[in-house]
Protein backbone atom coordinates (compact mmCIF):
# COMPACT_ATOMS: atom_id res chain seq x y z
CA UNK A 1 0.00 0.00 0.00
CA UNK A 2 1.53 3.39 -0.91
CA UNK A 3 1.85 5.69 1.44
CA UNK A 4 -1.05 8.07 0.01
CA UNK A 5 -3.12 4.75 -0.01
CA UNK A 6 -2.77 4.30 3.58
CA UNK A 7 -3.66 8.14 4.26
CA UNK A 8 -6.90 7.83 2.42
CA UNK A 9 -7.69 4.62 4.91
CA UNK A 10 -6.55 6.27 8.45
CA UNK A 11 -8.67 9.17 7.27
CA UNK A 12 -11.86 7.43 5.18
CA UNK A 13 -11.84 5.15 8.28
CA UNK A 14 -11.09 7.64 10.56
CA UNK A 15 -8.12 6.09 12.52
CA UNK A 16 -6.96 8.62 14.67
CA UNK A 17 -3.61 6.23 15.70
CA UNK A 18 -2.92 5.12 12.06
CA UNK A 19 -2.88 8.69 10.96
CA UNK A 20 -0.28 9.83 13.64
CA UNK A 21 1.88 7.07 12.79
CA UNK A 22 1.64 8.28 9.15
CA UNK A 23 2.20 12.10 10.09
CA UNK A 24 4.84 10.83 12.20
CA UNK A 25 6.86 9.69 9.06
CA UNK A 26 7.08 13.44 7.90
CA UNK A 27 8.80 14.47 11.00
CA UNK A 28 11.22 11.49 11.06
CA UNK A 29 11.94 12.67 7.77
CA UNK A 30 10.89 10.03 5.82
CA UNK A 31 7.97 11.39 3.71
CA UNK A 32 8.48 14.71 2.43
CA UNK A 33 6.22 17.60 3.73
CA UNK A 34 4.20 19.29 1.44
CA UNK A 35 3.86 15.09 -0.12
CA UNK A 36 2.39 14.02 3.02
CA UNK A 37 -0.44 16.97 2.94
CA UNK A 38 -1.13 16.71 -0.02
CA UNK A 39 -1.77 13.00 0.37
CA UNK A 40 -3.75 13.74 3.25
CA UNK A 41 -5.55 16.59 1.53
CA UNK A 42 -6.87 14.27 -0.93
CA UNK A 43 -8.28 12.10 1.35
CA UNK A 44 -10.20 14.19 3.79
CA UNK A 45 -11.51 15.98 0.15
CA UNK A 46 -12.96 12.45 -0.74
CA UNK A 47 -14.55 11.92 2.99
CA UNK A 48 -16.36 15.20 1.89
CA UNK A 49 -17.07 13.94 -1.04
CA UNK A 50 -18.63 11.07 0.34
CA UNK A 51 -20.58 12.42 2.55
CA UNK A 52 -21.96 15.02 -0.55
CA UNK A 53 -23.09 11.79 -2.13
CA UNK A 54 -25.13 10.70 1.00
CA UNK A 55 -22.53 7.87 1.78
CA UNK A 56 -21.28 9.42 4.96
CA UNK A 57 -22.85 11.16 7.97
CA UNK A 58 -22.25 13.43 9.98
CA UNK A 59 -20.61 11.04 12.70
CA UNK A 60 -18.61 9.28 9.23
CA UNK A 61 -17.44 13.03 8.46
CA UNK A 62 -16.44 14.24 12.11
CA UNK A 63 -14.71 11.15 12.51
CA UNK A 64 -12.29 11.69 9.10
CA UNK A 65 -12.02 15.34 10.39
CA UNK A 66 -10.74 14.03 13.50
CA UNK A 67 -8.09 11.80 11.97
CA UNK A 68 -7.24 15.06 9.53
CA UNK A 69 -6.70 17.02 12.76
CA UNK A 70 -4.57 14.90 14.51
CA UNK A 71 -2.62 14.09 11.77
CA UNK A 72 -2.27 17.91 11.06
CA UNK A 73 -1.09 18.71 14.73
CA UNK A 74 2.00 16.73 14.49
CA UNK A 75 3.04 18.06 10.76
CA UNK A 76 1.70 21.90 11.73
CA UNK A 77 4.84 22.30 13.64
CA UNK A 78 7.16 21.84 10.89
CA UNK A 79 5.67 24.13 8.73
CA UNK A 80 6.24 27.08 10.88
CA UNK A 81 10.35 25.94 11.60
CA UNK A 82 10.39 27.97 7.89
CA UNK A 83 8.42 25.67 5.18
CA UNK A 84 5.53 28.60 5.54
CA UNK A 85 4.14 28.19 1.96
CA UNK A 86 1.92 25.53 3.01
CA UNK A 87 0.70 27.52 6.12
CA UNK A 88 -3.11 28.05 5.06
CA UNK A 89 -3.99 30.78 7.32
CA UNK A 90 -5.73 31.54 10.75
CA UNK A 91 -9.60 31.38 11.08
CA UNK A 92 -11.96 33.18 13.70
CA UNK A 93 -15.39 31.11 13.67
CA UNK A 94 -18.42 30.69 15.50
CA UNK A 95 -22.28 31.24 15.97
CA UNK A 96 -23.38 34.44 15.89
CA UNK A 97 -25.39 36.11 19.23
CA UNK A 98 -28.96 34.95 19.86
CA UNK A 99 -28.17 31.87 17.86
CA UNK A 100 -27.28 28.31 19.79
CA UNK A 101 -27.27 26.04 16.86
CA UNK A 102 -23.29 25.24 16.25
CA UNK A 103 -23.19 22.05 14.50
CA UNK A 104 -22.71 23.34 11.09
CA UNK A 105 -20.38 25.86 12.37
CA UNK A 106 -18.62 22.95 14.35
CA UNK A 107 -18.19 20.78 11.36
CA UNK A 108 -16.97 24.04 9.25
CA UNK A 109 -14.26 24.52 11.74
CA UNK A 110 -13.32 20.59 11.60
CA UNK A 111 -12.67 20.70 8.62
CA UNK A 112 -10.73 23.74 8.15
CA UNK A 113 -8.82 23.04 10.82
CA UNK A 114 -8.18 19.65 9.38
CA UNK A 115 -7.58 21.21 5.90
CA UNK A 116 -4.51 22.70 7.55
CA UNK A 117 -5.66 25.90 8.85
CA UNK A 118 -5.08 27.34 12.38
CA UNK A 119 -8.66 27.66 14.21
CA UNK A 120 -9.84 29.97 16.67
CA UNK A 121 -13.54 28.50 17.49
CA UNK A 122 -15.17 30.59 19.52
CA UNK A 123 -18.68 28.54 20.20
CA UNK A 124 -22.29 29.38 19.30
CA UNK A 125 -23.90 32.89 20.77
CA UNK A 126 -20.99 34.62 20.06
CA UNK A 127 -21.21 38.63 20.36
CA UNK A 128 -20.18 40.68 17.72
CA UNK A 129 -17.64 42.41 19.05
CA UNK A 130 -15.69 38.74 20.20
CA UNK A 131 -15.32 38.17 16.47
CA UNK A 132 -13.93 41.61 16.06
CA UNK A 133 -11.70 41.38 19.22
CA UNK A 134 -10.21 37.73 18.87
CA UNK A 135 -9.49 38.61 15.08
CA UNK A 136 -7.42 41.38 16.08
CA UNK A 137 -5.85 39.35 18.72
CA UNK A 138 -4.87 36.53 16.59
CA UNK A 139 -4.18 38.75 12.92
CA UNK A 140 -6.24 36.35 11.45
CA UNK A 141 -6.94 36.40 7.71
CA UNK A 142 -10.56 35.08 8.07
CA UNK A 143 -13.88 35.41 10.20
CA UNK A 144 -16.30 32.93 10.00
CA UNK A 145 -19.87 34.10 10.83
CA UNK A 146 -22.59 31.20 10.85
CA UNK A 147 -26.18 31.79 11.87
CA UNK A 148 -28.87 29.43 11.26
CA UNK A 149 -32.04 31.42 11.98
CA UNK A 150 -33.39 34.41 9.72
CA UNK A 151 -33.41 36.58 12.75
CA UNK A 152 -29.94 35.93 13.98
CA UNK A 153 -28.50 36.79 10.07
CA UNK A 154 -28.97 40.11 10.98
CA UNK A 155 -26.03 40.20 13.32
CA UNK A 156 -23.86 39.09 10.09
CA UNK A 157 -24.31 42.26 8.42
CA UNK A 158 -23.58 43.80 12.27
CA UNK A 159 -20.47 42.58 12.29
CA UNK A 160 -19.55 43.59 8.68
CA UNK A 161 -20.88 46.64 9.19
CA UNK A 162 -19.10 47.27 12.44
CA UNK A 163 -15.74 46.16 10.57
CA UNK A 164 -16.08 49.02 7.90
CA UNK A 165 -16.95 51.51 10.71
CA UNK A 166 -13.58 50.91 12.35
CA UNK A 167 -12.17 50.93 9.15
CA UNK A 168 -10.91 47.39 9.15
CA UNK A 169 -13.15 45.56 6.30
CA UNK A 170 -9.99 45.27 4.27
CA UNK A 171 -8.01 43.55 7.05
CA UNK A 172 -9.86 40.08 7.16
CA UNK A 173 -11.88 38.42 4.36
CA UNK A 174 -15.75 37.50 5.86
CA UNK A 175 -17.31 34.23 5.15
CA UNK A 176 -21.06 33.90 6.09
CA UNK A 177 -22.85 30.44 6.43
CA UNK A 178 -26.24 29.12 7.62
CA UNK A 179 -28.96 27.31 5.75
CA UNK A 180 -30.88 30.38 5.55
CA UNK A 181 -28.19 32.29 3.45
CA UNK A 182 -28.36 32.89 -0.26
CA UNK A 183 -26.18 34.55 -2.55
CA UNK A 184 -28.42 37.82 -2.28
CA UNK A 185 -27.64 38.22 1.76
CA UNK A 186 -23.90 37.61 0.93
CA UNK A 187 -24.21 40.57 -1.78
CA UNK A 188 -26.36 42.48 0.27
CA UNK A 189 -24.53 42.41 3.42
CA UNK A 190 -21.18 42.74 1.66
CA UNK A 191 -19.33 39.46 3.10
CA UNK A 192 -17.02 37.48 0.69
CA UNK A 193 -18.48 34.63 0.14
CA UNK A 194 -21.30 31.59 1.73
CA UNK A 195 -20.68 27.73 0.64
CA UNK A 196 -23.32 25.29 0.44
CA UNK A 197 -21.76 22.72 3.09
CA UNK A 198 -18.53 22.01 5.16
CA UNK A 199 -16.63 20.63 2.24
CA UNK A 200 -17.20 23.62 0.00
CA UNK A 201 -16.71 26.06 2.56
CA UNK A 202 -13.10 24.58 3.03
CA UNK A 203 -12.80 25.25 -1.02
CA UNK A 204 -13.91 28.99 -0.71
CA UNK A 205 -11.82 29.84 2.11
CA UNK A 206 -8.42 28.76 0.18
CA UNK A 207 -10.25 30.74 -2.58
CA UNK A 208 -10.91 33.94 -1.26
CA UNK A 209 -7.24 33.60 0.45
CA UNK A 210 -6.27 33.00 -2.79
CA UNK A 211 -4.40 29.45 -1.33
CA UNK B 1 -67.61 15.15 31.94
CA UNK B 2 -65.13 14.87 29.28
CA UNK B 3 -66.06 12.04 27.12
CA UNK B 4 -63.89 12.22 24.55
CA UNK B 5 -62.08 9.21 23.53
CA UNK B 6 -58.78 8.20 23.77
CA UNK B 7 -56.37 9.56 20.98
CA UNK B 8 -55.37 6.08 20.00
CA UNK B 9 -59.05 5.28 19.18
CA UNK B 10 -60.13 7.82 16.71
CA UNK B 11 -56.79 7.48 14.86
CA UNK B 12 -58.50 3.90 13.72
CA UNK B 13 -60.88 5.37 12.71
CA UNK B 14 -60.66 8.23 11.14
CA UNK B 15 -57.25 10.72 9.66
CA UNK B 16 -56.04 12.63 12.83
CA UNK B 17 -55.35 16.44 12.05
CA UNK B 18 -52.60 18.17 14.13
CA UNK B 19 -51.91 21.23 14.04
CA UNK B 20 -49.13 23.79 11.62
CA UNK B 21 -46.00 25.18 12.88
CA UNK B 22 -45.44 27.10 16.33
CA UNK B 23 -41.82 28.21 15.64
CA UNK B 24 -41.49 29.82 12.61
CA UNK B 25 -45.29 31.74 13.35
CA UNK B 26 -43.54 32.84 16.80
CA UNK B 27 -40.80 34.67 14.69
CA UNK B 28 -43.63 36.27 13.14
CA UNK B 29 -44.81 37.62 16.33
CA UNK B 30 -41.88 39.73 17.05
CA UNK B 31 -40.15 36.60 19.10
CA UNK B 32 -36.04 38.00 19.19
CA UNK B 33 -32.87 35.97 18.33
CA UNK B 34 -31.78 34.44 21.31
CA UNK B 35 -35.00 34.10 23.41
CA UNK B 36 -36.05 31.11 23.93
CA UNK B 37 -39.72 30.27 22.68
CA UNK B 38 -41.22 28.57 25.89
CA UNK B 39 -40.20 31.74 27.32
CA UNK B 40 -43.27 33.16 25.94
CA UNK B 41 -45.66 30.81 27.86
CA UNK B 42 -44.29 33.13 31.08
CA UNK B 43 -44.17 36.69 29.19
CA UNK B 44 -46.86 36.42 26.58
CA UNK B 45 -49.63 33.44 27.45
CA UNK B 46 -52.07 35.53 25.16
CA UNK B 47 -49.98 35.14 22.46
CA UNK B 48 -49.44 31.38 22.57
CA UNK B 49 -53.33 30.84 23.23
CA UNK B 50 -53.83 32.53 20.01
CA UNK B 51 -51.38 30.18 18.25
CA UNK B 52 -53.08 27.27 19.53
CA UNK B 53 -56.94 28.69 19.34
CA UNK B 54 -56.22 29.51 15.31
CA UNK B 55 -55.24 25.68 15.30
CA UNK B 56 -58.15 24.67 16.49
CA UNK B 57 -60.76 26.91 14.89
CA UNK B 58 -58.88 25.80 11.61
CA UNK B 59 -59.76 22.10 12.48
CA UNK B 60 -56.96 20.52 14.48
CA UNK B 61 -58.17 17.58 16.56
CA UNK B 62 -54.80 18.10 18.60
CA UNK B 63 -52.55 20.75 18.97
CA UNK B 64 -48.24 20.69 20.32
CA UNK B 65 -47.89 22.42 23.52
CA UNK B 66 -45.48 25.19 23.00
CA UNK B 67 -42.59 22.69 24.51
CA UNK B 68 -40.17 22.03 21.80
CA UNK B 69 -37.45 23.54 22.76
CA UNK B 70 -38.18 23.09 26.66
CA UNK B 71 -36.22 19.99 27.71
CA UNK B 72 -33.30 21.20 30.39
CA UNK B 73 -30.78 20.82 27.54
CA UNK B 74 -32.26 22.89 25.24
CA UNK B 75 -33.25 25.89 27.88
CA UNK B 76 -29.51 25.57 29.39
CA UNK B 77 -27.88 26.49 26.30
CA UNK B 78 -30.10 29.29 26.13
CA UNK B 79 -29.20 30.20 29.73
CA UNK B 80 -33.22 29.45 30.94
CA UNK B 81 -31.73 26.08 32.55
CA UNK B 82 -33.74 26.88 35.71
CA UNK B 83 -37.10 26.99 33.92
CA UNK B 84 -37.79 23.95 32.58
CA UNK B 85 -40.97 23.22 35.14
CA UNK B 86 -42.49 26.43 34.71
CA UNK B 87 -41.96 26.49 30.79
CA UNK B 88 -43.30 23.22 30.49
CA UNK B 89 -46.13 23.02 33.05
CA UNK B 90 -47.69 26.56 32.01
CA UNK B 91 -47.51 25.68 28.30
CA UNK B 92 -49.98 22.52 28.92
CA UNK B 93 -52.42 24.86 31.08
CA UNK B 94 -52.87 27.43 28.37
CA UNK B 95 -53.37 24.64 25.51
CA UNK B 96 -55.80 23.42 28.08
CA UNK B 97 -57.58 25.94 29.12
CA UNK B 98 -58.57 26.48 25.23
CA UNK B 99 -58.84 23.20 23.61
CA UNK B 100 -62.09 22.20 23.41
CA UNK B 101 -63.88 18.96 24.21
CA UNK B 102 -62.95 16.23 21.67
CA UNK B 103 -59.80 17.59 20.88
CA UNK B 104 -56.49 16.81 22.02
CA UNK B 105 -53.08 18.65 23.81
CA UNK B 106 -49.99 16.83 23.02
CA UNK B 107 -46.86 17.36 24.93
CA UNK B 108 -44.41 18.07 22.38
CA UNK B 109 -40.12 17.59 22.78
CA UNK B 110 -37.95 18.17 20.59
CA UNK B 111 -34.05 17.76 20.31
CA UNK B 112 -31.65 18.46 22.70
CA UNK B 113 -29.44 20.20 20.40
CA UNK B 114 -26.65 17.71 21.96
CA UNK B 115 -24.79 15.12 20.39
CA UNK B 116 -23.26 11.91 21.18
CA UNK B 117 -19.70 11.44 20.38
CA UNK B 118 -18.18 11.97 17.76
CA UNK B 119 -20.18 14.78 16.87
CA UNK B 120 -20.69 15.87 20.80
CA UNK B 121 -19.73 14.76 24.00
CA UNK B 122 -23.03 13.25 25.83
CA UNK B 123 -24.55 10.40 26.79
CA UNK B 124 -27.23 8.39 25.86
CA UNK B 125 -27.97 8.27 29.64
CA UNK B 126 -27.97 12.41 28.95
CA UNK B 127 -30.65 12.45 26.62
CA UNK B 128 -33.00 10.05 28.75
CA UNK B 129 -32.35 11.75 31.90
CA UNK B 130 -33.40 15.47 29.55
CA UNK B 131 -36.45 13.46 28.40
CA UNK B 132 -37.42 12.18 31.48
CA UNK B 133 -37.63 15.52 33.67
CA UNK B 134 -39.28 16.85 30.53
CA UNK B 135 -41.86 14.34 30.03
CA UNK B 136 -42.66 13.96 33.31
CA UNK B 137 -43.61 17.55 34.20
CA UNK B 138 -45.97 16.96 30.76
CA UNK B 139 -47.62 14.34 32.14
CA UNK B 140 -48.63 15.63 35.79
CA UNK B 141 -49.92 18.96 33.90
CA UNK B 142 -52.22 16.32 32.11
CA UNK B 143 -51.22 16.55 28.22
CA UNK B 144 -53.60 13.49 26.45
CA UNK B 145 -50.06 11.96 24.91
CA UNK B 146 -46.68 12.76 23.75
CA UNK B 147 -45.05 13.95 20.92
CA UNK B 148 -41.59 13.55 20.32
CA UNK B 149 -40.35 15.32 17.06
CA UNK B 150 -37.92 16.31 14.59
CA UNK B 151 -35.28 13.93 16.08
CA UNK B 152 -32.32 13.97 13.98
CA UNK B 153 -30.60 10.82 16.28
CA UNK B 154 -32.46 8.01 16.23
CA UNK B 155 -30.32 7.23 19.76
CA UNK B 156 -31.78 10.19 21.20
CA UNK B 157 -35.44 9.81 19.60
CA UNK B 158 -34.97 6.30 21.37
CA UNK B 159 -34.01 7.73 25.07
CA UNK B 160 -36.87 10.45 24.53
CA UNK B 161 -39.64 7.60 24.16
CA UNK B 162 -37.97 5.30 26.67
CA UNK B 163 -38.25 8.47 29.21
CA UNK B 164 -41.55 9.16 28.18
CA UNK B 165 -42.58 5.43 28.26
CA UNK B 166 -41.25 4.88 31.52
CA UNK B 167 -42.94 7.71 33.72
CA UNK B 168 -46.23 7.64 31.95
CA UNK B 169 -49.04 5.20 30.29
CA UNK B 170 -50.04 8.16 27.63
CA UNK B 171 -49.66 7.11 24.36
CA UNK B 172 -46.32 8.17 22.29
CA UNK B 173 -45.96 9.77 18.75
CA UNK B 174 -42.26 9.68 17.69
CA UNK B 175 -41.05 11.63 14.29
CA UNK B 176 -37.46 11.57 12.93
CA UNK B 177 -36.42 14.14 10.71
CA UNK B 178 -35.23 12.97 7.67
CA UNK B 179 -32.95 14.27 4.77
CA UNK B 180 -33.11 13.22 1.33
CA UNK B 181 -29.87 11.94 -0.40
CA UNK B 182 -28.59 10.77 -3.44
CA UNK B 183 -29.10 7.60 -1.54
CA UNK B 184 -32.63 8.00 -0.23
CA UNK B 185 -33.53 9.03 3.36
CA UNK B 186 -31.65 8.94 5.99
CA UNK B 187 -31.12 11.53 9.33
CA UNK B 188 -28.06 13.33 9.70
CA UNK B 189 -26.85 10.69 11.29
CA UNK B 190 -26.92 8.03 8.95
CA UNK B 191 -29.83 6.02 10.19
CA UNK B 192 -31.68 4.49 8.19
CA UNK B 193 -36.06 4.20 7.81
CA UNK B 194 -36.27 0.44 8.63
CA UNK B 195 -34.03 1.12 11.64
CA UNK B 196 -35.83 4.28 13.32
CA UNK B 197 -39.09 2.13 12.36
CA UNK B 198 -37.81 -0.58 14.33
CA UNK B 199 -36.47 0.64 17.02
CA UNK B 200 -39.08 3.35 18.01
CA UNK B 201 -42.12 0.28 17.88
CA UNK B 202 -39.25 -1.73 20.04
CA UNK B 203 -38.65 1.52 22.31
CA UNK B 204 -42.58 1.79 22.53
CA UNK B 205 -43.83 4.56 19.92
CA UNK B 206 -47.97 3.73 19.40
CA UNK B 207 -47.77 6.24 16.23
CA UNK B 208 -44.29 6.29 13.90
CA UNK B 209 -43.82 8.73 11.86
CA UNK B 210 -41.98 12.21 9.98
CA UNK B 211 -41.64 15.88 10.24
CA UNK B 212 -39.32 18.86 9.60
CA UNK B 213 -36.20 19.48 7.15
CA UNK B 214 -38.17 17.95 4.01
CA UNK B 215 -41.25 19.56 2.26
CA UNK B 216 -44.90 18.07 1.38
CA UNK B 217 -43.82 16.62 -1.88
CA UNK B 218 -40.57 14.74 -1.00
CA UNK B 219 -42.39 13.08 2.46
CA UNK B 220 -44.90 11.27 0.11
CA UNK B 221 -42.83 8.67 -0.84
CA UNK B 222 -41.07 8.26 2.53
CA UNK B 223 -44.67 8.15 3.85
CA UNK B 224 -44.81 4.97 1.56
CA UNK B 225 -41.56 3.53 2.92
CA UNK B 226 -42.60 3.95 6.22
CA UNK B 227 -45.56 1.97 5.70
CA UNK B 228 -44.05 -1.41 4.38
CA UNK B 229 -42.24 -1.08 7.86
CA UNK B 230 -44.46 -1.10 10.62
CA UNK B 231 -48.24 -1.77 11.29
CA UNK B 232 -48.32 0.98 13.63
CA UNK B 233 -50.81 4.30 12.66
CA UNK B 234 -48.03 6.78 10.43
CA UNK B 235 -48.20 10.62 11.18
CA UNK B 236 -46.40 12.90 9.10
CA UNK B 237 -45.84 16.53 9.68
CA UNK B 238 -44.06 18.24 6.35
CA UNK B 239 -42.84 21.61 5.81
CA UNK B 240 -44.05 24.05 3.19
CA UNK B 241 -41.04 23.38 0.57
CA UNK B 242 -37.64 24.49 1.40
CA UNK B 243 -37.32 28.08 2.81
CA UNK B 244 -36.21 30.90 0.41
CA UNK B 245 -34.53 34.11 1.37
CA UNK B 246 -36.53 37.34 -0.11
CA UNK B 247 -35.58 40.23 0.22
CA UNK B 248 -34.31 39.60 4.17
CA UNK B 249 -37.70 37.47 4.74
CA UNK B 250 -37.90 33.85 4.85
CA UNK B 251 -40.34 32.28 2.73
CA UNK B 252 -41.55 28.48 2.67
CA UNK B 253 -42.53 28.38 -1.41
CA UNK B 254 -44.88 25.40 -1.23
CA UNK B 255 -48.87 26.83 -1.70
CA UNK B 256 -51.56 25.59 0.50
CA UNK B 257 -53.29 23.96 -2.48
CA UNK B 258 -50.09 22.06 -3.65
CA UNK B 259 -49.50 21.03 -0.18
CA UNK B 260 -52.75 19.88 0.85
CA UNK B 261 -52.55 18.15 -2.66
CA UNK B 262 -49.83 16.41 -1.36
CA UNK B 263 -50.94 15.59 1.71
CA UNK B 264 -53.64 14.08 0.20
CA UNK B 265 -51.17 11.38 -1.51
CA UNK B 266 -49.61 10.90 1.70
CA UNK B 267 -52.26 9.73 3.45
CA UNK B 268 -52.99 7.20 0.21
CA UNK B 269 -49.51 6.01 1.01
CA UNK B 270 -50.39 5.22 4.33
CA UNK B 271 -50.63 8.06 6.91
CA UNK B 272 -53.15 8.30 9.17
CA UNK B 273 -52.16 11.15 11.05
CA UNK B 274 -51.50 14.74 9.32
CA UNK B 275 -50.31 18.21 10.12
CA UNK B 276 -47.36 20.98 9.15
CA UNK B 277 -44.14 22.36 10.21
CA UNK B 278 -42.33 25.07 9.34
CA UNK B 279 -43.92 27.37 7.26
CA UNK B 280 -47.50 26.05 7.67
CA UNK B 281 -50.49 28.21 9.24
CA UNK B 282 -54.38 27.59 10.16
CA UNK B 283 -54.88 28.45 6.26
CA UNK B 284 -53.14 25.15 6.01
CA UNK B 285 -54.63 22.63 8.39
CA UNK B 286 -58.22 24.04 7.00
CA UNK B 287 -57.85 23.46 3.45
CA UNK B 288 -56.47 20.12 5.36
CA UNK B 289 -60.06 19.46 6.90
CA UNK B 290 -61.56 18.16 3.76
CA UNK B 291 -58.96 15.32 3.61
CA UNK B 292 -60.68 13.97 7.11
CA UNK B 293 -63.91 13.38 5.47
CA UNK B 294 -66.32 16.25 7.12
Amino acid sequence: MTFSDECKKAILDGNIELAENLARKVVNGKMEVNEAIDSFSLAIREAGDLFEEGEFFLPELMRSAEAMKAAMTIIHPLLQEGKEERFLGKVVIGTIEGDIHDIGKTLVASMLSAEGFEVFDLGADVPVESFIEKAIEVNANLICISALLTTTMVGQKRLIDLLKERGLRDKFKVLIGGAPISKTWVEEIGADGSAENAVSAVKLAKKVLEI
Amino acid sequence: MNTKKPILNLVKERIVLLDGAMGSVLIDLGLEPGTPPESWNVTYPEKIQGIHLGYFNAGSDAILTNTFGGSGMKLAAHKHGNNVEKYNKKAVELAKAICPENCYVAGDMGPSGAFLPPVGKVTVDDFYNNYLEQAGYLADAGVDFFFIETMVDLKEAEAAVKAAKSISNKPIFASITYQLTKRGYFTIMGDTVPECVKTLEKAGANIIGANCTIGSKEMVDLIALISTETKLPILAKPNAGKPILQSGKTVYPTSVKDFTEDISKIIDKGANVVGGCCGTNPEYILAMRKLRGD
